[in-house]
């Protein structure tokens, strides 16, 4: 790390010298604005990119990361703003557009043709012949010192072998600019290393290179710049050495971003902790996560938080019993419920709320009362045979009272309520299966700050009458203001754990970034 | 590319295989029935069946379908069968027969391109629509009394026993399969079918490519009308019924996959032949042609559930892939990227 420092430094000094003296700017985007109804996701972005230069482009969930690539890809079209490149105003109304003007993206997910072999998924869209094609390419990989099977079909390749056809499809086009969008997130670390050789080679023949990484690490081993996007804006600019690792943590946190921490929020709640917990998970594997131990204690509400992809979600399924459980266990009031079925899972006292109300929660175009009941239908308290009509209409209503939903009435239909009114019936259908842990996924997101209240008094309701809530969010604000406990997930795993006074959004973020250290929460005592 | 086509070989070669076995078994059931002629009979008979699959092949390669087809042979058929009873040139009657399928292709192509519409359910639509309307043309009769030159026409022979049509049909499955492997065009159909959005994001034109394909599926199934007319030599209100089965089983046969992105024509041309030889090897057999549609449905069912299961598995296997890859492996890695900052902070 020293010695490759070092060089960085130097190479990063280069990268400094170009980007303020020279105009050469390749890309350049002036005050992007981009709403998706009234849900404003790019508000005022300015960047520029040079030649040689790595802009290294962070920020938490639903920055604007992706729409802001989204819109400089054509994909999506931004409401207002300009993009230049090499100092001309152009317009990018699709991706072809894009590759006309040699900007390319090489997205999270892989986009091959699985069906075709490496060859035909480099070559396609290009319109010269195919033996002109063909040495073009073996030019391109000897040059980056690249091997691959170029007969091999591509559902036979591995995520990084696939992201390097990605990367080879984009060189082919002789980009001047090059969008990485987290490389590294389905990496193993060796190949994260050759990936980050790459790009310096790259870099070294002058493309432009915007990478987007949720691991702050690789900011300071590859960026020359380095751009923060919060709430859709740029909070953050400027040369890689200019900063430290504290820095950017610092951008990534709102600028009100109060120190308060569990135990400014007043009356601090009691929980005892000396009772066996509720929820005992103990060394819990699946897919996408690793080696999970935490403990949930009655009456408790602990934050799990994270970026995208650190297997937040893909726990919560798991021990939900909609995936596979490859190891360790996970005890409800001391009962084994490993790799048991979602149906047995919530008969035995735990449910879990989807992050997506639609594609997982709500029956949109039923009304509140059969969406609040609809989890209780196979249980003989909504009657055996035909529907206990009264019976529904008691719960509903308990609820829509209890939780304060502004509803027309029980028939209402569901999609016609607001987000926040949605949140609460989904909620209120988990808690009518009388759970005694509860996982809730991101139950604000797409929710208005109004509404966002709401949520959190619900949840504080419930949470005194003794269920258990784990907390999947990636608002730390959030975490902050509701969690009696947190932990962090990186990359799959539980990496830090905090006690109340501890839970403040700056060692959160440096958690889930992956660079909390114990001095950080020194420093900011 | 030697790789791929082999495999796409090896799945359009099965159904080759499978195709000489059930003549064998068949032939060693009823030795009557390995003759030259019975045997051509069986290639003979599949030339409409073999055109329709060729065209559908084109909508199943981009992730789409179209059961129009059967309706759009009907409809054509008893066009251009009633213009050369009523003594129209059969120049003419061809033209008007292949504008009428591209005619039918446009509209499948707008509600499936253009307004997004499931192309199952459009397509289905678009058949009842279509065999309203022959219903309505023909006022429920039959279209006979077609001339004789063109009804001869279907049992001249080129070479052996097998028909003019038929080799002409392979002529030109040869010509479409060299256009679709070699021709950088033609890759963009299988491209589409295998991932839309990521040929979205190379710049391929997909909706263009989309309309392409639903424009040559209707132009080969009005093209089967036509033929469809010489050979039987009179067209009913209800001819074509079931052709959309009968060519979506070939191509399923004939190793195309109805996910999209997957087989070949050469395929679809093998399998229109076994969907032809089954009446025939039915009789054969002894048992009553009867049985045809059932195990048409039967094949039908039963590759599209393997083909379905296997799909399930490996996108199932890709996503585990995936999520493993995420997770650290544990405290090497960890501590390599994040220098002793972790264990510093778990201290």
């Amino acid at each position: 790390m020293e010695a490759a420092g070092s060089q960085q430094d130097a190479a990063k000094q280069d990268g400094s010298g170009i980007s303020y003296q020279v105009p050469n700017t390749l890309l350049s985007v002036q005050n992007i604005y981009k709403s998706f109804g009234s849900n404003a996701v790019l508000k005022g972005i300015s960047l520029d990119l040079c030649k040689g230069q790595v802009l290294a482009l962070i920020g938490g969930n639903g920055a604007g990361k992706s729409t802001l690539m989204k819109i400089i890809m054509g994909i999506y079209s931004a409401d207002r703003g300009e993009i230049t490149i090499a100092g001309e105003k152009v317009d990018i109304s699709n991706p072809k557009a894009a590759l006309a003007h040699s900007i390319y993206m090489v997205p999270q997910e892989p986009m091959l043709f699985p069906n075709m072999t490496v060859r035909e998924n480099i070559v396609i869209g290009f319109d010269e012949g195919a033996s002109e094609l063909e040495s073009r390419l073996r030019s391109v990989m000897d040059e980056i010192g690249w091997s691959l099977d170029l007969d091999r079909k591509a559902s036979t390749l591995s995520i990084a072998e696939q992201g390097m056809v990605e990367i080879l499809r984009g060189l082919m086009r002789n980009p001047k600019v090059l969008i990485l969008d987290e490389p590294t997130s389905a990496l193993t670390f060796d190949e994260v290393q050759s990936l980050l050789a790459c790009v310096q080679e790259l870099q070294n023949k002058g493309i432009g290179i915007i990478y987007i990484t949720h691991r702050l690490a690789e900011v300071f081993e590859i960026g020359t710049t380095v751009a923060i996007l919060r709430d859709g804006i740029v909070t953050t600019q400027g040369n890689v050495f200019e900063f430290t690792r504290d820095d950017l943590v610092r951008g990534l946190l709102p600028a009100d971003a109060s120190l308060s921490s569990g135990k400014a929020r007043g009356a601090a709640r009691k929980i005892d902790y000396s009772q066996d917990p509720v929820l005992k998970v103990q060394g819990f594997c699946g897919y996408g996560f690793s080696d999970i131990s935490f403990d949930i204690y009655p009456g408790e509400i602990v934050g799990l938080a994270g970026v995208v992809g650190a297997g937040r979600t893909e726990m919560a399924t798991t021990i939900f019993g909609m995936d596979k459980a490859l190891g360790g266990s996970v005890l409800l009031n001391g009962q084994d419920i490993t790799g048991r079925k979602t149906r047995q899972v919530i008969s035995m006292g735990l449910n879990y709320v989807p992050e997506d109300r639609f594609n997982d929660g709500l029956y949109r175009i039923r009304g509140v009362a059969e969406n609040t009941t609809s989890a209780l239908l196979s249980s003989s308290r909504m009657g055996r045979l035909f529907l206990n009509a009264k019976e529904e209409e008691r719960v509903s209503q308990s609820y829509v009272d209890r939780f304060r939903t502004k509803v027309t009435g029980l028939d209402q239909e569901v999609g016609g309520l607001s987000g926040g009114n949605q949140q609460k019936i989904v909620i209120g259908r988990a808690f009518s299966t009388s759970p005694k842990v509860v996982i809730l996924d991101e139950p604000t997101r797409g929710i208005d700050a109004a509404a966002r209240g709401d949520v959190y008094a619900v949840l504080q309701e419930l949470r005194d009458t003794g269920v258990s809530i784990l907390l999947i969010s990636s608002d730390m604000e959030e975490v902050v203001e509701l969690s009696d406990r947190a932990l962090v997930m990186y990359q799959g795993r539980i990496v830090q754990e905090f006690e109340r006074d501890q839970i403040v959004q700056e060692n959160l973020t440096a958690a889930a970034f992956g660079v909390y250290q114990a001095e950080a929460k020194a420093v900011t005592e | 590319m030697g790789r791929i086509k082999n495999l796409l070989h090896a799945r359009s070669m099965s159904s080759l295989v499978f195709l000489v076995i059930l003549f064998l078994v068949v032939g060693l059931i009823n030795p009557a029935f390995l003759t030259p002629s019975n045997v051509s009979a069986c290639f003979n008979t599949s030339v409409v069946y073999t055109l329709v699959a060729v065209g559908m092949a084109f909508t199943l390669f981009i992730g789409e379908i179209d059961v129009s087809v059967g309706a759009n042979l009907g409809l054509v058929a008893a066009v251009v069968g009633s213009m050369l009873r009523d003594g129209q040139s059969l120049g003419l009657a061809i033209i008007v027969g292949v504008v009428i399928g591209a005619l039918i292709g446009l509209i499948n192509a707008w509600g499936v391109a253009i307004m997004k519409a499931p192309s199952l359910i459009f397509t289905l639509g678009v058949n009842g629509v279509l065999r309203g309307i022959i219903y309505v043309y023909t006022n429920g009769a039959w279209v006979e009394n077609l001339p004789k030159g063109f009804k001869d026409f279907s049992s001249v022979t080129a070479v052996g026993d097998l028909t003019v049509y038929y080799c002409a049909t392979l002529v030109l499955v040869a010509v479409v399969h060299f256009l679709l492997t070699k021709t950088k065009r033609g890759r963009y159909f299988h491209a589409v079918g295998d991932n839309a959005q990521g040929a979205t994001l190379v710049g391929l034109p997909t909706r263009s490519t989309t309309i392409l394909a639903y424009v040559i599926c209707g132009v080969m199934a009005a093209v089967g009308g036509i033929i469809f007319c010489s050979r039987i030599g009179f067209v009913t209100p209800a001819s074509g019924n079931g052709y959309e089965m009968k060519a979506i089983a070939a191509c399923v046969l004939g190793g195309i996959s109805l996910l999209g992105g997957v087989g070949s024509v050469v395929g679809s041309a093998i399998g229109a032949v076994i969907m032809a030889s089954i009446s025939y090897l039915l009789v054969f057999m002894g048992f009553s042609s009867n049985y045809d549609n059932a195990i048409t449905g039967i094949i039908l069912i039963v590759i599209v559930v393997v083909d379905a299961l296997l799909q399930r598995r490996a996108i199932v296997k890709n996503r585990h892939a995936r999520l493993a890859a995420r997770v650290s492996s544990g405290t090497e890695a960890a501590t390599a990227a994040e220098g002793k900052d972790q264990e510093g902070g778990e201290a």
